[in-house]
């Protein structure tokens, strides 16, 4: 029969932490990433990134080691594709002027303002999520250079995230390929929105929602007008797609940017409020956030709250 | 159990998860890195006693959740329970130590599927990450080769020798 003196001590203790750390869990997640959580993350970021630049700046030559050997190998490869690179961009540049003032033009067809125009605050990254499942990355400038909560993030392919959590030197941006986060996309070609959704690594899921429209291999995805400014590339379609029937159409798309190396980037200073990305996301025919209890509206690009909002997608509907 | 080692072995876990953030974030053979706080854990965990190693697998969860997107306790309630595994298990290796290079592979597969089972059940999406098995065997396969350097280190900052004859008598 089962008794209290039955159980070691050490396996009491480990039944403890147990049940600590799932109160922990239920408080956090309750929380919805406010309160005493978040303030401990923030604290414990501002503590740590010190730490993290020594670390770093001791362990360059470590890194920088197998990076170079990396690179080795690689050397003759990357040659040749820079040569050919250099073939077709020669090929592009001919070819882009011509393109370059039709885009302007259905750029203000559409109303759409290019996100050049927005200031933006150049930073390195400082570290990357300390487990393998956090797409993460942590970079070098926080509220005292300017950055804020929600601000985009791109490098020189296009859309990298968005900072969720800022302390004064150093802020947390979540990779556009975390599960959690939808963006939504219009494809540059023509005009067609849907969403984008993270699937952790490796291609992401575009769902578009007029079944009849069409996806080609190498299309375009920009973000449309809703949370991030209009017109900051995002994906490019994998492969071509066709609808599944009644529902809307779903094909994979590689990210442009460089998220596997990313070294440098731009925090662009533009945000927008709830209600405002809720009007955009009506008026662009965008899916609807279903409304839970207590929870707050989902983004059109959103990182969803665990447990708190739940995006539905409603086939059929032309924008 | 000296407070020096004690300082020490704290000192060795932040260090760990400075690294893990830094220097793993450009050596990424393969698109992944090992998991170096679990590894510490497991390496540390064999020469602790069983309180201050459970504290030290409970202490290291927090601060990977502190510095990771996932609920606080999450990651908390993963290394305490790979602390209660090497506890459970450090003598049999002593006795085999051949044993130990799949010890610490099945330990960090474990753990990390622990970590994706209940992210998952708590909300993040973990287990419809395409790259999964990836991030689970990856890292595991790291820890392994890792931990002919990481063990004898962390039995060397320990004073090496533990005195006890059962797994949970100090």
């Amino acid at each position: 029969m089962w008794r209290p003196s039955n159980i070691d001590r050490p396996t009491g203790i480990f039944v403890g932490l147990l049940v600590l750390s799932l109160a922990l869990v239920t408080i956090d997640l309750r929380a919805s990433g406010e309160g005493l959580g978040s303030t401990l993350r923030d604290g414990a970021q501002a503590v740590f990134a010190p730490v993290e630049r020594v670390v770093a700046t001791g362990t360059r030559p470590i890194a920088g080691f197998f990076e170079d050997l990396s690179n080795l190998f690689s050397l003759a490869a990357d040659n040749q594709r820079l040569r050919d690179q250099v073939t077709d961009l020669q090929r592009q540049l001919q070819e882009t002027e011509s393109v370059r003032i039709r885009v302007a033009e259905l750029e203000a067809l559409l109303g759409v303002e290019p996100p050049g125009g927005l200031d933006s605050i150049a930073a390195s990254v400082l570290a990357v999520g300390v487990s393998e499942f956090d797409q993460v990355r942590v970079i070098d400038k926080g509220s005292a250079d300017g950055v804020g909560v929600d601000m985009p993030v791109v490098d020189e392919g296009g859309l990298i995230g968005r900072v969720v959590a800022v302390t004064n030197d150093v802020a947390r941006v979540r990779l556009i390929t975390d599960p959690t986060v939808n963006i939504a996309v219009r494809i540059q070609r023509t005009g067609e929105t849907g969403v984008l959704t993270g699937r952790g690594s490796g291609p992401m899921v575009l769902e578009l929602f007029n079944t009849d429209a069409a996806v080609v291999e190498g299309d375009l995805l920009v973000t449309a007008d809703g949370r991030f400014p209009a017109g900051i590339p995002v994906a490019r379609v994998r492969e071509a797609a066709r609808a599944e029937v009644g529902f809307s159409l779903r094909t994979t798309a590689d990210p442009v940017a460089g998220l596997t190396s990313i070294d440098f980037v731009k925090v662009l200073v533009f945000t927008r409020d709830e209600a405002t990305v809720t009007d955009l996301e009506d008026q662009s025919g965008l899916p609807l956030p279903v409304p839970t209890e207590g929870g707050t509206p989902s983004e059109g690009d959103s990182d969803e709250a665990p447990t708190t909002s739940t995006t539905t997608t409603l086939g059929g509907s032309a924008p | 159990m000296k407070v020096r080692r004690l300082i020490a072995t704290a000192a060795i876990v932040v260090i760990a998860a400075a690294v893990q953030t830094t220097m793993f974030a450009t050596i990424r053979p393969f698109d992944a890195a090992p998991a170096l706080v679990l590894l510490v854990v497991i390496a540390f965990a064999r020469h602790l006693p069983a309180e201050a190693a459970l504290l030290l697998g409970f202490g290291a969860g927090i601060l990977q959740d502190l510095l990771s997107d996932s609920a606080l306790g999450l990651w908390a309630l993963v290394l305490t329970t790979v602390a209660f595994f090497v506890l459970r298990f450090r003598d049999r290796l002593e006795d085999d130590f051949s044993l130990i290079g799949p010890f610490v592979f099945g330990v960090t597969a474990g753990g990390l599927a622990l970590f994706s089972v209940l992210s998952t059940i708590f909300g993040e999406k973990t287990l419809a990450d395409v790259g999964l098995i990836k991030k689970v065997l990856l890292p595991s396969l790291y820890n392994m080769v890792l931990a002919a350097p990481i063990l004898p280190f962390a039995t060397w900052v320990l004073g090496a020798a533990r005195r006890r004859s059962t797994p949970f008598q100090l």
